[in-house]
């Protein structure tokens, strides 16, 4: 849609399709069980806050295990019980707090935390939609999300602890219920509330592609979409084709734990009895579980690079550095990220020519990734850059993003994959990519869409300081920690004092675990600061980031079906930022180009011959100057 | 006389067609897991399925065509027929789903056990049993399409609801001769 419309029918308020936002609603249905997309997303975030909160306060538990493994903390035991009994963590005890740490970080923070959120506030404002395709479901989807939490928590408080066997639960500790304590009931609990987490996941996802394919406004066209939504699209996607193999996993793994089937086990002995299952193995259940894992951790970091690159054009004050590429770098990933999951299993005895196989798919990977940091850096190149907390936190994205990738690179070779496998390398690795890039994202997608969330503005200097003591304190917890691993210290072990060649190593372990202490003290900022603004943050403006994407055009005022007239309607990409020729530095979406004769340029018309015509003409009569430079 | 359908429903149709692909995925998912199996194994289930699963394909297959006319009579407005052909799937969906079970106690009497050193086996019925829980909620589509037609729902409304059972419905049709087909080639 990019024809001059010369006598423009923008005009809003005339008259309402639906006459939205005027019926009363109850508490209920207003906070609860609501199925405004815009609540949902509220009820994603706090809830991911919550869980994020949680699983933080995890980390640290272990943490001190690992810093101070003969070190007894009685304030451990008041708290935890027979879980910390002498003051120290016992080592049952550290196993589950690193799975459900891991679990509830991937899962439940940065997949439907941060998918949850921004796509469902995101999807129906950008692409000018009065709510999801079914809000139904979308309101099933939360409470399913919900339920899992629940679940998953109340493993917490029975007999034998939570599940165990890391987040990757690899049998057979989780399919004989009597492996370890955290194989019985807690590794029960873990797959009755994943099974709902992937139902809500795929609700949510379904309705997110649906909305994206079939609602979107008048000229909202596919290439008119800001990055943020073709991130959550495809990240939507990939959910939905990645996600049901979980389930297939899981339900053969639910029958070897409840119905003695051999799907995954064989020749087992425990203690002094012979276990009957034979056939199975448990490499099957990594094929199955990497299938999703790997596209699981895209799912995780898409919603992330989307919103870094909004922010940071915004910010910017200049139009997304090669969009298309931006694009097809997106879908690059997310073809490519079903093609590379037995980089997970190099050392499980895999044909080496099949490793071969995934190695250069894994390596190729790399190519639409690195695609996407050049054009983040060259967005920013030259930019009239306003160091806004969002853009501090998009920025910090994009640095763990690099320093983090570069590291794939090395696992992703086979050969130096069989040192680095099942060490912290390979910890440093995730935790720097995956882990603090998304998180970083997520910051920066909760300071710049907040005033759209809250109608009110977050404290920015309470911002800087959360953002630059996390920044640093997550470079000081991590990158060490690739020095363990290239020393070959193995992940998930208990006590480093127990063994020769780790001791070494418990000195720079309490200087991580100092780090992560402060780290986790300067979220106390944030988490002030969020909840604080909710109720006493400054009044926010309309569109306060001067941004021109559609959800900047709905009223501060939150309402039911989200703009009060007419839906508007897009003349134009989301970029138009610094236009030689424009007024302001930004020309909103919904701003026709007959209304900025002065900045246009011959490609906005995509080859339209009539109205490159009218401009031609336009530009003669007005500004002969830039008809010379842009016409011959 | 075709119906057009508002863009709301038809994006809610579209989620079926994206929950049909995400079934598919879960069953390839089984399947894929058959095939790494067998091959790390050199052995599938080598069983002979036992003939049950034939009568059941067939009366599954009749149930399609008995829906595809329910769907007909839909769009021409005939409620009559609509009645009895909705009435035709839904028994024989009862009938297949009732065939399925009786198939597996066949094969449990040869001694081809859920409970089984060979996974190939186990993973018959585990297919056959997540099929059948598709038929379940295929039933329930039809049940509320055939109570649609009880209870004379406006006519955009009756067509919005025969699509969405037949989409479902022949999905799992289309679905089960893929795995019986699968059973059969690769055992
Ligand atoms: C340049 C691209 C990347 C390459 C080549 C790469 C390669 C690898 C390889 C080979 C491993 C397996 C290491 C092992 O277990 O021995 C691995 C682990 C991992 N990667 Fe990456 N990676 C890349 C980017 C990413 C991104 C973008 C994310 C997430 C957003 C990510 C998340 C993870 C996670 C979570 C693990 C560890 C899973 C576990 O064992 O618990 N990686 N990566
Ligand atoms: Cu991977």
């Amino acid at each position: 849609m990019s024809t001059i419309t010369l006598h423009d029918t923008h005009n809003n308020g005339h008259h309402d399709d639906h006459d939205h936002g005027h019926h009363e609603q109850s508490f209920i249905t207003k906070y609860v069980f609501s199925q405004d997309h815009k609540m949902i997303a509220k009820q994603f975030l706090i809830t991911g806050i919550v869980m994020a909160v949680i699983a933080m306060g995890l980390s640290i538990l272990f943490r001190i295990q690992l810093a101070w493994p003969d070190k007894s903390f009685p304030i451990l035991e008041t708290f935890l019980g027979k879980w910390a009994e002498g003051g120290r963590i016992k080592p049952d005890f550290y196993l589950a707090l690193v799975t459900i740490h891991g679990t509830i970080m991937v899962f439940f923070v940065l997949t439907a935390g941060l998918s949850g959120t921004f796509s469902n506030l995101l999807i129906p404002l950008q692409l000018g939609v009065r709510d999801m395709a079914s809000p139904f479901m979308n309101m099933l989807s939360y409470w399913f999300f919900f339920t899992a939490c629940i679940i998953m928590m109340s493993s917490f408080f029975i007999q034998t602890g939570p599940a165990s066997a890391g987040w990757t639960i690899y049998p057979p500790l989780s399919a004989l219920p009597k492996a370890i304590p955290g194989s019985g009931l807690g590794m029960t609990l873990w797959l009755a509330s994943m099974v709902l987490f992937v139902v809500s996941q795929l609700m949510g996802g379904i309705n997110y592609v649906s909305t994206v394919l079939n609602m979107r406004t008048k000229g909202m066209d596919l290439w008119k979409m800001p990055l943020t939504i073709w991130a959550f699209f495809l990240t939507a996607i990939l959910g939905v084709l990645s996600f049901p193999v979980l389930v297939a996993g899981v339900v053969l793994l639910i029958f070897d734990r409840s119905f003695g089937t051999s799907f995954y086990l064989s020749d087992i002995v425990m203690g002094s009895q012979v276990l009957p299952n034979e056939g199975g193995s448990p490499i099957l259940w990594e094929h199955l579980f990497w299938f999703l894992g790997h596209p699981e951790v895209y799912i995780v970091i898409m919603p992330a690079l989307g919103i870094s690159s909004e922010v940071i054009s915004v910010n910017s004050r200049k139009p997304i550095f090669g969009y298309h590429a931006m694009v097809y770098s997106l879908i690059g990933i997310t073809v490519l990220s079903f093609i590379v999951w037995g980089h997970h299993m190099f050392v499980t005895g895999m044909n080496p020519l099949l490793g071969g196989v995934f190695m250069i798919t894994t390596l190729i990977i790399a190519v639409p990734s690195a695609v996407k940091t050049f054009n983040y850096l060259a967005t920013l190149w030259r930019g009239n850059i306003r160091f806004t907390p969002a853009m501090l936190c998009a920025i910090g994205m994009v640095s763990f993003f690099i320093s983090g990738g570069l590291t794939g690179i090395f696992l992703g070779n086979a050969s130096l994959d069989i040192n680095l496998h099942d060490t912290y390398f390979v910890v440093a690795h995730f935790h720097l990519v995956m882990g603090s890039a998304a998180i970083f994202g997520m910051l920066a997608g909760v300071y710049h869409w907040y005033p759209k969330m809250f109608g009110t503005m977050m404290n920015a200097k309470l911002g800087y300081l959360h953002f630059w003591v996390t920044f640093i304190c997550a470079y000081l917890v991590f990158f060490p920690l690739h020095f363990l691993g290239l020393d070959g210290v193995p992940r998930r072990y208990y006590a480093f004092t127990e063994f020769e060649f780790m001791q070494k190593w418990v000195t720079v372990n309490i200087f991580v675990t100092w780090s992560a202490i402060v780290a986790a003290l300067a979220q106390v900022a944030f988490l002030f600061n969020f909840f604080y603004s909710i109720f006493f943050g400054k009044k926010a403006t309309q569109n306060p980031w001067e941004s021109n994407t559609l959800e900047w055009t709905t009223p501060v005022e939150h309402i039911h079906g989200n703009w009060p007239g007419e839906i508007p309607t897009v003349h134009r990409w989301p970029y138009d930022y610094s236009k030689p020729g424009a007024e302001q530095d930004f020309i909103p979406q919904t701003v026709p180009y007959s209304e900025t004769m002065l900045s246009n340029m011959p490609h906005d018309f995509e080859g339209n011959a009539e109205s490159e015509r009218i401009q031609r003409e336009w530009d003669a009569k007005n500004a002969p100057e830039k008809a010379d430079v842009h016409f011959h | 006389m075709e119906q057009e359908l508002p863009p709301s429903l038809k994006a809610k149709k579209f989620i079926l067609w994206l929950f049909v692909v995400s079934s598919t995925i879960m069953f390839g998912g089984f399947t894929s897991f058959y095939i790494v199996f067998a091959a790390s194994k050199g052995k599938g289930h080598g069983l002979v399925l036992p003939d049950v699963f034939m009568y059941s394909t067939a009366v599954l297959v009749l149930s399609s065509i008995c829906l595809f006319f329910a769907a007909k009579a839909v769009r021409n407005q005939n409620v009559q027929t609509q009645k009895i052909f909705l009435s035709a799937t839904l028994v024989l969906g009862l009938v297949f789903a009732w065939l399925q079970i009786d198939a597996w106690s066949a094969l449990y009497q040869t001694g081809a056990t859920l409970v089984n050193n060979n996974a190939a086996i186990s993973l018959i019925y585990i297919v056959s049993g997540m099929h059948l829980l598709h038929i379940v909620a295929g039933l329930c589509f039809i049940a509320i399409s055939l109570f649609g037609a009880f209870s004379n729902v406006p006519a955009q409304k009756a067509v919005y609801r025969i699509e969405i059972a037949s989409i479902f419905w022949h999905f799992i049709d289309i679905l089960w001769i893929y795995l019986y087909v699968f059973l059969l080639l690769n055992s």
